[in-house]
């Protein structure tokens, strides 16, 4: 199925993206300190749906929040009550303008785990209830890999509109799915787009294609990591007793970082803010690479080494996760590499596991 | 400043000679001209090492649990991380006598867009402070300053500076790299993720960062020696060293011109109790 294809320049999609900020509950890339996070904004003087990637932090909180009300309890001696939380402020129908297309794509993987043996009804609310713009980058930077990895950059159908930086200041705008197909056509008007392509069948889309198929090729060419995410998967399927985790990972400084900025981790905690008798239960981050994280209630800690909770970070990302659901858990956006404190990159770990010697 | 052609003989002589069995260093990274700390395990690395006005990280955070534990160590410390080392030595963290020390007389380090450290630009201590050898000419003591933001800070009052923190940490994620990357908090179980406590619940909310953030800078308030590992570690990139280096300025105003890590065997201002201690301020 082919969707509209909308054709507009910088002004006419800032009018677009004013006009929807001042229609619908709108979410984009706020700066502070340097660094951008995804935050309601009502107007578009507030946000830089442009920021750089490396610069701004997942769009995975509006789905799966940093830390979240499960439930609400009274607990006394006469007994325990759970009463429902407050509603959930991000289940309404709303737009998130500025994500980067790894960071969707992340989205869209994290869809088969909240989808399996029990169903997260919370994010996949959130999900169906959001329009997605997402700009294509022109460029890479340092640490992204996405091109390397098990997912096509071009026809991305993990976000509802694609953005499009064409030549002679062009920006395309293509509906990627019906529910973005749908919220183009209901708010695009001449004023804010000049050319309007309903069918990919006539001159002029052949002419659009080939514009945004050469601004494809400038930014696959501009990577300096590249891959071949299958000989990864394989090998590293081979190397779970390789001596090169705990040579990748001995300076980590076990914090959480990585796992909290990635568009893809997805283990949390449980915890209680409790006040006398009535409390409210969290569910929050938690990583893999934290020592706490497999401590077990009688004391023992089947991971207390860096290198083993490495290993579960890598594995799961490029092999566990790969087998369950058939894509990596890793989307190449090179997040963890740029806020690691010591700049441990997963690029350089599973190359370095990969290269190594096979476990007999 | 580059002392990488040194700082490799010295690793060199002291693994052929085996007197250490890791050695902490730096070496470049692998995309820019930035660097990284590296723990060599193998002689045949240090030809790796580096040391220039690049090396920022305090290797003395290697010194913790899971790193360098019982193990004899050989590593490179600037000013200000000698002196997280004094303070790790008099809190019995390591023993002098498994460590060997080169200690640079620093000139100052530069952040990843090459400019000077702001904590560089008020260092008050650049030569290392404890050693075995030490590379550069010594430079001495300097006169405390601190920079335009912790004054305009301190002219705050109590409700303001409450706010002005609460919106700073509003952005914290509470990944904890800052406590992970600070060289002093070596807790065997910090008292922020006690499942057990109430008010550090260790949900990810606004309240629980400021509570934990709060704590945290309270343990390091006259610990804490402005190496800036936190902050640069930070990835929401908040300004932490304003809560440190607050705090540093008031116990230097209020205890005799206190500074953490500066002479051996000084335990700092908070583990010393006297009747004459001054208790009109709030950090
Ligand atoms: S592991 Fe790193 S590169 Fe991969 S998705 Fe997570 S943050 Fe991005
Ligand atoms: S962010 Fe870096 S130092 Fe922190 S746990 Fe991850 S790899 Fe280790
Ligand atoms: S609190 Fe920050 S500046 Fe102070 S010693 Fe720890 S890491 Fe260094
Ligand atoms: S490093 Fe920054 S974001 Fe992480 S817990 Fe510390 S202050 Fe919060």
């Amino acid at each position: 199925m082919s969707f509209s294809t909308f054709v507009t320049d910088k002004t006419g999609l800032q009018k677009l993206y004013e006009a929807i900020i001042s229609k619908h509950e709108t979410y984009a890339p706020v700066e502070k300190f340097g660094k951008y996070d995804y935050k309601k904004v009502s107007s578009l003087k507030e946000c830089d749906p442009d920021s750089p990637i490396a610069m701004t932090m997942s769009v995975k909180p509006l789905f799966f929040p940093r830390a979240s009300k499960i439930m609400k309890y009274e607990a006394n001696s006469s007994g325990t009550t759970i009463m429902e939380t407050d509603e959930d402020p991000l289940a309404g129908k709303r737009v998130v303008l500025g994500v980067k297309h790894c960071d969707a794509r992340g989205l869209q993987v994290l869809d088969a785990v909240n989808k399996w043996d029990y169903i997260d009804s919370d994010f996949l609310k959130r999900r169906a209830n959001t329009v997605i713009f997402s700009t294509r980058c022109d460029k890479a930077d340092t640490h992204c890999f996405c091109t390397s990895l098990d997912y096509d950059l071009e026809k991305l159908d993990a976000l509802d509109v694609a953005v499009v930086n064409g030549s002679d200041g062009k920006i395309y705008l293509q509906a990627r799915t019906g529910k973005g197909d749908i919220f183009l056509k209901e708010n695009s008007d001449q004023s804010t787009m000049y050319d309007v392509q309903n069918t990919m069948d006539d001159v002029r889309s052949t002419k659009y294609e080939e514009d945004m198929k050469k601004q494809y090729i400038a930014f696959t060419g501009s990577f300096r990591l590249k891959m071949d995410y299958k000989d990864v998967n394989e090998k590293m399927a081979k190397r779970f007793d390789s001596p090169a985790f705990e040579e990748a990972s001995r300076n980590c400084v076990s914090c959480n970082t990585c796992a909290f900025i990635c568009p893809t981790c997805h283990c949390f905690k449980i915890s209680d803010e409790k006040i006398k008798d009535t409390g409210v239960r969290y569910k929050s981050y938690d990583s893999c690479n934290n020592v706490y994280f497999t401590l077990e209630a009688g004391g023992h800690n089947p991971r207390p080494a860096k290198f083993r909770r490495w290993r579960q970070r890598s594995m799961h990302k490029f092999v566990y996760y790969k087998e369950r659901f058939g894509v990596n858990l890793c989307v190449g956006c090179g997040h963890c590499a740029i806020s690691c404190p010591v700049n441990i990159s997963i690029f350089d770990v599973v190359n370095h596991v990969a290269n190594s010697p096979a476990s007999s | 400043m580059d002392y990488s052609k040194q700082i490799q003989d010295i690793a060199a002589k002291l693994f052929a000679d085996g007197k250490i069995d890791v050695f902490v260093g730096y070496r470049m990274n692998s995309f820019d001209d930035n660097q990284i700390p590296v723990v060599i395990t193998d002689p045949k690395e240090v030809a790796e090492l580096v040391f220039t006005e690049k090396s920022v990280f305090n290797l003395t955070n290697y010194l913790k649990a899971d790193h360098t534990r019982n193990k004899r160590v050989g590593l490179v410390v600037k000013g200000c991380d000698s002196r997280s080392l004094n303070l790790l030595l008099t809190e019995s963290q390591v023993k002098r006598e498994k460590l060997y020390i080169i200690g640079i007389a620093c000139e100052g380090v530069v952040d990843d867009k090459g400019q000077k450290m702001q904590n560089c630009v008020e260092c008050i201590v650049p030569d290392a402070v404890v050693f075995d050898e030490m590379l550069g000419t010594p430079k001495g003591i300097r006169d405390y300053i601190v920079n335009a933001d912790i004054i305009e800070l301190a002219g705050k009052g109590l409700v303001e500076r409450r706010e002005y923190f609460e919106q700073i940490f509003e952005n914290c994620i509470r990944c904890n790299a800052c406590r992970h990357s600070c060289p002093l908090c070596y807790c065997a179980k910090c008292c922020i993720d006690q499942e057990t406590a109430t008010i550090y619940n260790g949900s990810n909310t606004s309240s629980s960062a400021f509570h934990a953030l709060m704590t945290w800078s309270l343990h390091l308030a006259g610990r804490c020696v402005d190496c800036r590992n936190c902050e640069k570690a930070c990835p929401s990139h908040l300004p932490l060293h304003l809560l440190h280096k607050q705090n540093e300025k008031v116990i230097y105003d209020n205890f005799q011109n206190h500074l953490a890590g500066v002479e051996e065997g000084d335990r700092g201002a908070f583990y010393k109790y006297s009747l004459k201690d001054p208790d009109d301020f709030i950090l």
